[in-house]
């Protein structure tokens, strides 16, 4: 791999994902528009240095009837008339791809200032029609047609997997989702940073943590979010001149340091067939990690400060433990005895509280990582700070983990 | 008592206290929900557990009676919460019980909604006046975190201080530190305009009010609506106290209309009276809504829809709220005056509280933001323009409050924060 130009991820802003926007009788439009316009405000970048936009979104169609959501950047601010703009979509790596493409943009010195947005509104339907839409992140017509909360249903039979090859305990996967709301207390921006959640309340199965799919309670689940992302990313050049005006040098400014992206068979039985032979379930996500790992130049997990991974359910953060390398495979738990994965811990998972604990808005998940990885290396995550965080990596999944993108950021 | 994780909560039974309740567990505290029996104390308890959709917040909770439970558990607690009715004596009857079974640091908090907190510690022991505050919590408390905390003429400001703390800090709340007067920041600037609307409905009839001043105007629920949620008695009461104790620019807006209290008397108490109603009165799908003039629900209608309102809402839809308060700025006609009015009105009255019951305008944003979900006023000057809103009120004849007049001059932006902290409060 030759080593292409750096690119520099320079801040954003995030809309509080405990809103309802719906309820707020809007559109997903006024979302992309206040996480962006609170983005230029908190850069301080002007309207018209932007250079192009890309735009993560899963499923606009089905969740608010409008395609070509790229166009929607245009609404945002008069300067913006005329820019390039994109759509994105990977299911719930859609945040991911629309940063990929944007840092591809930058590395080939097309432009030096990209923007980009991750937006969902999904609250537009109920939960029922919401757990149909979400199944077409997977083979709908084979894996979701006419099941009610197909994905629940699906990372369920990911943690059966693991039970099957290593063993498996619930209370595990309850500790992830305790440290995980727990976390999210410290979040101002956390959909259920108000939320009542105890190590009993998720290990137990009870009137209020009814089981939805397999071994998934609710308090295994990343819950449904409206909520909108907006970063920039910028080529030396432009991160140069912006660090200088604010201050500051180009050393100052966190880089994209590495990245992986692999795409694995949509079919959650097709992946596990694959696998059957191979250390890690996920083979894919693994060799993602990997990527990131080896673009960045890290030889191991321990380089690393933190992780923002990818926790639509409980036990796909259990599979990121070991894919990530700090357990051997299949002993995600020990990680998990241990406190490794606590605030506080030698390896903080999710300080933000995840998905399960900060929401889950899909197509705005990726870009939302990512602003949390500059938050933590850029020392502004206020009472969810890693302590002098160096280097923090991202993990964010498509499908059942059929779409698999890994980041790396730091100086 | 560092370590000491106990709470005990008097007043249980009724939804702040259990609210409260949840909200204490939550953050870790152990709590004993008191009432007058075991009986009415598990209703609490029950309340509690649905508030945090966890049985398992039962492991936090336990229940018990005034009379065989209230000397031991206060003796044993860190923090007692008062949440009984709004009635002084009763208040100050209980605070002598504790006062006589607590220890010397505990604290001891009353949930008022705006009664006096110097008359409720006016007698009690020194420790106890040291350690005396009010903690205003908002309804329902597990969903609305600003709070307001009252010291009263002799709480030492450390406990303010570790109060406020502990609010923010562990149970993410959205804080104020308000003076002791009638009905503190929140409900002194929300029941003004709340009670004014009410007023207005006697003129202009009661849908058409919660059309025109809607949640359009920055808020998220429409004002009369509002009140029958909050409950007529609770409107009444809160009302009265502000007309009753203090003198103010807007004193008139305060004076409960003749009409609400002729059917507060026939038991119209909002949506705590089902069969009877408020404004609005439910029977299955259908909607009445009450005709001040006659006293009686007639059928709902919908109001006609009114250009400049349909033309505000469209662009909060689209978060273009700067746009659509311009548009509020500049329509014509009667209807627009009226819901300006209102709106520069609240403005007016809530800015003009700073250095009085506030400390600061941040202080009247976050409550008004937080505890009632409106928008906040500095945010409407910021919109407007601090000029224009200058302009406007001198038109208007309301009081030009002096942090607004210093804005003007400097050019200055008032609001603290930016679009993601004001936005979700402009609804289309």
């Amino acid at each position: 791999m030759t080593k292409p130009a750096p690119v520099y991820v320079l801040g954003g802003a995030q809309t509080d994902f405990a809103r309802n926007w719906s309820k707020e009788g809007k559109h997903f439009v006024a979302a992309m528009r206040e996480a962006t316009l609170g983005a230029l405000e908190a850069t301080r970048i002007e309207p018209r240095e932007v250079e192009t936009a890309h735009v993560g979104n899963f499923a606009a169609e089905l969740y608010a009837r409008q395609g070509h959501i790229g166009a929607f950047f245009l609404e945002i601010d008069p300067a913006f008339s005329g820019l390039p703009t994109s759509r994105h979509e990977a299911a719930c790596a859609s945040g991911s791809i629309a940063l990929i493409a944007a840092s591809a943009d930058i590395e080939a010195a097309r432009y030096d200032l990209a923007c980009v947005v991750g937006v969902e509104q999904m609250k537009t339907v109920n939960s029922t029609v919401g757990g149909d839409i979400l199944g077409t992140a997977a083979w709908y017509e084979r894996e979701a047609k006419g099941i009610e909360f197909p994905f629940p249903k699906l990372f369920g039979r990911l943690g059966d997997e693991y039970d099957k090859r290593y063993g498996l305990k619930d209370e595990h996967l309850a500790h992830i989702s305790a440290v995980n709301y727990s976390n999210a207390k410290r979040n101002p921006n956390a959909q259920t940073r108000n939320w009542f959640m105890s190590e009993s309340h998720a290990q137990h199965e009870s009137k209020f943590n009814q089981l939805i799919g397999g071994r998934i309670k609710v308090s295994d689940c990343s819950q449904v979010t409206d909520g909108s992302v907006a970063l920039f990313l910028a080529s030396e050049k432009f991160a140069g001149a912006w660090a200088k005006r604010n201050g500051k040098t180009l050393a100052d400014i966190p880089r994209i340091l590495g990245w992986g992206h692999h795409t694995a068979p949509l079919e959650f039985d097709t992946k596990v067939a694959e696998s059957r032979d191979n250390a890690y379930v996920l083979p894919h996500t693994r060799q993602a990690i990997l990527d990131a790992f080896k673009r960045a130049g890290i030889a191991s997990v321990a380089e690393l400060s933190g992780i923002e991974t990818h926790d639509c359910f409980t036990t796909s953060e259990y599979m990121a433990i070991d894919h990530f390398g700090i357990t051997r495979p299949g002993e995600s738990w020990k990680a998990i005895e241990e406190g490794v994965i606590e605030l506080g811990g030698k390896l903080p998972i999710n300080p933000s509280g995840g998905l399960i604990g900060a929401g889950h808005p899909v197509g705005a998940t990726g870009v939302r990582q990512m602003l949390d990885c500059y938050r933590q290396i850029t020392d502004s995550a206020g009472d969810y700070q890693v302590e002098g965080a160096k280097k923090f990596a991202m993990l964010n999944l498509g499908g059942s983990a059929t779409t698999s993108c890994a980041f790396i950021v730091g100086k | 008592m560092a370590n000491n994780n106990k709470v005990v909560i008097i007043g249980a039974n009724g939804t702040m206290g259990a609210g409260a309740g949840c909200v204490l567990a939550g953050g870790g505290y152990s709590v004993t929900l008191l009432a007058r029996t075991c009986e009415k104390a598990a209703l609490g308890f029950a309340d509690a557990q649905n508030d945090a959709r966890a049985e398992a917040i039962a492991e936090r909770l336990s229940v018990g009676a005034y009379d065989s439970d209230l000397g031991r558990t206060v003796g044993d607690a860190a923090i007692v919460f008062e949440s009984l009715a709004e009635d002084l004596p009763l208040k100050r009857q209980f605070f002598e019980l504790i006062d006589n079974s607590r220890r010397p640091d505990t604290i001891v908090a009353s949930g008022s909604s705006g009664l006096s907190i110097a008359e409720m510690a006016r007698g009690r022991s020194d420790s106890f006046r040291r350690n005396f505050l009010g903690v205003h919590l908002f309804n329902p408390p597990q969903v609305i975190v600003g709070t307001e905390v009252i010291p009263g003429p002799d709480t030492d400001p450390a406990v303010v201080k570790g109060v406020v703390a502990m609010l923010t800090k562990r149970l993410g709340r959205k804080v104020i530190v308000s003076k002791d007067m009638p009905a503190f920041v929140g409900n002194r600037v929300g029941f003004k305009v709340l009670n004014e609307t009410a007023q207005l409905a006697a003129e202009h009839g009661v849908a058409f009010i919660d059309y025109l001043i809607g949640p359009h105007t920055g808020r998220a629920m429409a004002p009369l609506a509002t009140i029958d949620l909050v409950g007529w008695d609770v409107h009444k009461a809160i009302v009265n106290n502000v007309h009753d104790n203090c003198e103010d620019e807007a004193h008139e807006s305060f004076a409960m209309p003749a009409y609400m209290n002729a059917a507060l008397h026939k038991g119209c108490l909002g949506d705590k009276t089902p069969e009877r109603g408020g404004f609005y009165r439910r029977a299955g799908k259908q909607v009445f809504v009450l005709d001040p003039k006659t006293g009686r629900h007639e059928n709902y209608q919908k109001p006609a829809p009114i250009e400049f309102v349909e033309k505000m809402k469209q662009l909060h839809r689209v978060g273009r709220y700067g746009e659509a308060l311009k548009i509020l700025a500049e329509a014509g006609g009667a209807d627009a005056d009226l819901c300006r009015r209102v709106v520069l009105g609240y403005v007016s009255y809530a800015l003009n509280r700073v250095g009085e019951v506030a400390a600061s305008s941040d202080d009247v944003d976050t409550i008004m933001s937080y505890g009632f979900n409106w928008a906040p006023p500095t945010a409407i000057v910021d919109l407007l323009g601090a000029k224009n809103t200058v302009a406007m009120l001198q038109k208007l004849k309301l009081t030009v409050p002096a942090v607004v007049e210093r804005a003007a001059a400097s050019g200055a932006r008032m609001f603290s924060g930016g679009i993601l902290e004001y936005g979700r409060t402009f609804v289309g």
